[in-house]
């Protein structure tokens, strides 16, 4: 049972680091970023990219190569982030949201086939693996750097909450969230504060992909679909738009996968899931923490 | 005045197909099978392959194409099939369904007499109606899903070991290594599936079925699967689906603390999977597979002449590949034409016709009476022969 736990706490905090940039998109410029997914694919291939150029002494380095290249790779897909918002999103930010839906899964699209294009289409195995001898911990089996990339994404989720609720950034991106017009009224460089956000949450999507690729060790350039839905679906779990909610959500989805598996089998992993996911969201329509927002005029 | 004008063209058009007709008794000689709508019979013979040159099995595409590009060439060199050359089309099939009909559409519309293409089950499966309209002959070279022949269609056969002739195999080796509980695990795609399902049907006595898992293809992580697939507690693993997910969950399960067998299936057959689960956690994994370049006896001529021609060495599927065509090629010398049914019947006739795999004979069913199915093994980060199962 202690294994079932903890097989899902660590798939679920790979869920809650895509998830959390979802849900700042979203709660800022109610935008469904579907390239986020391809974001953490992109960092991935990033980390690859570096760990391959940098050879023998990435490899002699381990775990602390890794975190370097996490880094790089965390500045790239950042920038990336930025990028896509000036191109693809800021000119149509008075658009129908319908319009600017679409351009994101153009987006995704463009992202995933440029990265064919770019490293092809076969997987790619990381060339630093993490692999360690397991410790037994109240009947589970935990390696140390299981519980290291764990360690981490908490750390990187406390930063991002110290971010959003103790700074000024921070403070500048929930008044835009609850009015960008009287948040430009009151001097905030919109602009400015939306990119920050997509810089954000791109890096953290980037880590992930990292963490991912040093872990289970493949990437392919279709790798951020499937988790891309998954924390979407934690983003809405806890309520999109509300930080500590993406976290809880992705935690409870890794959690809801993991029982299930073990209880019905994997065919019947998704079906349950979900399954819980749409009584949940019938009992309870704004997630876990999501607040009721009423239409203001 | 028009029915005047009709009856004038159809009365041209009579004369004209009686003309085309005699022309075409005289060139076949005897004439009884020739068909209807070849356009001309002095241009090469068109055959066509579906083949993966994109997506997650596009590491196989080139092996199958140059292998059926080889036995073009050394056909032609021989002056051809019937005075005609042969000439090889080639269509992505990147494992998927899409592109798959797609492609054999294009096929068609070029005019391929028969197919030597399919890698993929699944992506197989929904070109089988489109070659059966166009009455196109099918020689699938890799594809063996035992769905593909369940419909009876009369123009499939499979030139690769089936599905239940690979778990006939892996059963014999189960017992042969004294495994006594088996698990079995697919990625629910139809080939996996097929073979689970027929391996699972004959683990009743000893070896027994100790569980089965389907895992969703296209994750990194199968922990969950992993630690449900340990609940049985089984001391032999079989993995009947692709080398990516396969090489995942051979390393998640030697995490997970898994000391017993592990083995998979021929999807799973490609150094990427020991680079996945990494040469550690791959050692000692078996593999059922067809035969390969490799570890074919007596194949070292056939492989230096794949080698100087493409300047790589043959991959798997590579042998089916140059067998499919050589078939091709004599069941339409022996039918004398390129038409459907003629030549369906005389692959039908085929008996004795050597290939990598022995002697050729079509099952009513249109697979192979003998599959050659042998066990490998990793060793050393090599996928080696471990067993040839004779």
């Amino acid at each position: 049972m202690t294994q079932l736990l903890w097989n899902g706490l660590f798939v679920g905090s790979f869920y809650a680091l895509v998830a959390l940039g979802y849900t700042m998109v979203y709660g800022i410029i109610r935008l469904l970023n579907f390239a986020h997914g391809d974001l953490y694919m992109l960092g991935a291939f990033v980390g690859f990219g570096v760990l391959s150029v940098a050879g023998g002494l990435a490899t002699g380095l381990g775990f602390v190569a890794l975190l370097i290249v996490m880094l790089i790779a965390m500045l790239v897909t950042g920038t990336a982030g930025l990028l896509l918002e000036r191109v693809a999103y800021r000119p149509l930010r008075g658009a129908p949201r319908l319009s600017v839906l679409i351009t994101a899964v153009g987006a995704s699209f463009a992202l995933e086939y440029g990265m064919r294009l770019v490293a092809g289409p076969n997987p790619e195995v990381y060339p630093v693996r993490l692999a360690g001898d397991p410790v037994n911990l109240l009947g589970a089996r935990i390696t140390i750097q299981q519980a290291s990339l764990i360690v981490i994404a908490v750390l990187l989720m406390a930063g991002l909450q110290w971010l959003v609720m103790g700074t000024e950034t921070g403070r500048a991106m929930r008044a835009i969230s609850q009015d960008p017009t009287a948040a430009l009224y009151m001097g905030i460089n919109v602009d400015a504060v939306i990119a920050r956000t997509f810089f954000i949450g791109s890096a953290l999507a980037g880590a992930a992909g990292v963490m991912a690729g040093g872990y289970y060790g493949k990437i392919d350039f279709l790798m951020g679909f499937v988790i891309g839905l998954k924390a979407f679906t934690a983003a809405v779990i806890g309520g999109i738009g509300n930080v500590k909610g993406a976290m809880l959500g992705g935690l409870t989805l890794g959690l809801l996968e993991s029982i299930g598996t073990h209880w019905i089998g994997g065919q019947w992993r998704d079906v349950f899931a979900f399954t819980f996911l749409i009584i949940f969201l019938t009992l309870r329509p704004t997630g876990i923490l999501g607040e009721r927002v009423t239409e203001r005029v | 005045m028009t029915s005047y004008l009709t009856r004038r063209l159809s009365r041209v058009a009579l004369v004209g197909t009686a003309a085309v007709a005699a022309m075409l008794l005289s060139a076949c000689g005897n004439g009884l099978a020739s068909g209807g709508g070849e356009k001309s019979d002095d241009g090469p013979i068109v055959l066509g392959m579906l083949t993966p040159l994109s997506g997650s099995s596009s590491a196989i595409g080139p092996y199958m194409k140059n292998g059926a590009q080889l036995a073009v060439d050394e056909l032609n060199a021989k002056g051809g099939v019937n005075g005609r050359k042969l000439e090889l089309k080639v269509e992505d099939e990147a494992c998927d369904a899409k592109s798959a009909t797609a492609g054999a559409n294009k096929l068609v519309t070029a005019g391929v007499k028969v197919s030597v293409g399919g890698y993929c089950s699944g992506a197989t499966l929904p070109t089988l109606p489109i070659f059966e309209k166009a009455g196109v002959p099918m020689l699938i070279p890799a594809a063996n899903s035992n769905e593909l022949v369940a419909q009876k269609k009369k123009n499939v056969f499979l030139i690769n070991g089936t599905g239940v002739q690979q778990s006939d195999s892996a059963l014999k080796f189960m017992k042969k290594v004294g495994a006594t509980k088996v698990a079995l695990m697919d990625d629910n795609t139809s080939y996996s599936k097929d073979i689970a399902d027929t391996t699972a049907k004959l683990l009743t006595g000893s070896p027994a079925l100790a569980g089965r898992e389907s895992v969703t293809a296209g994750e990194s992580d199968y922990s969950a699967n992993v630690n449900a697939i340990l609940k049985g507690q089984p001391d032999f693993i079989y993995w009947t689906g692709y080398y990516q997910e396969g090489g995942l969950i051979i390393r998640q399960l030697r995490q997970a603390g898994y000391t017993g067998k592990i083995m998979v299936a021929d999807g799973s057959v490609d150094q990427k999977l020991v680079d996945i689960a990494g040469p550690e956690a791959a050692a000692g994994v078996f593999a059922t597979m067809t035969q390969t370049p490799e570890t074919i006896q007596g194949a070292e001529k056939w492989i230096a002449d794949y080698t100087s021609k493409f300047g790589a060495a043959p991959g798997p599927y590579s042998t089916q590949a140059y067998d499919a065509v050589r078939v091709a090629a004599e069941a339409v010398t022996k039918a004398g034409s390129t038409d459907g049914d003629a030549v369906i019947k005389a692959l039908e006739g085929i008996d004795g016709f050597q290939l990598f795999s022995g002697p050729l004979k079509f099952t009513p069913e249109h697979t192979l009476s003998s599959g050659g199915f042998q066990i490998l093994v990793v060793e050393n980060g090599k996928i080696v022969l471990e067993d040839t199962l004779q």
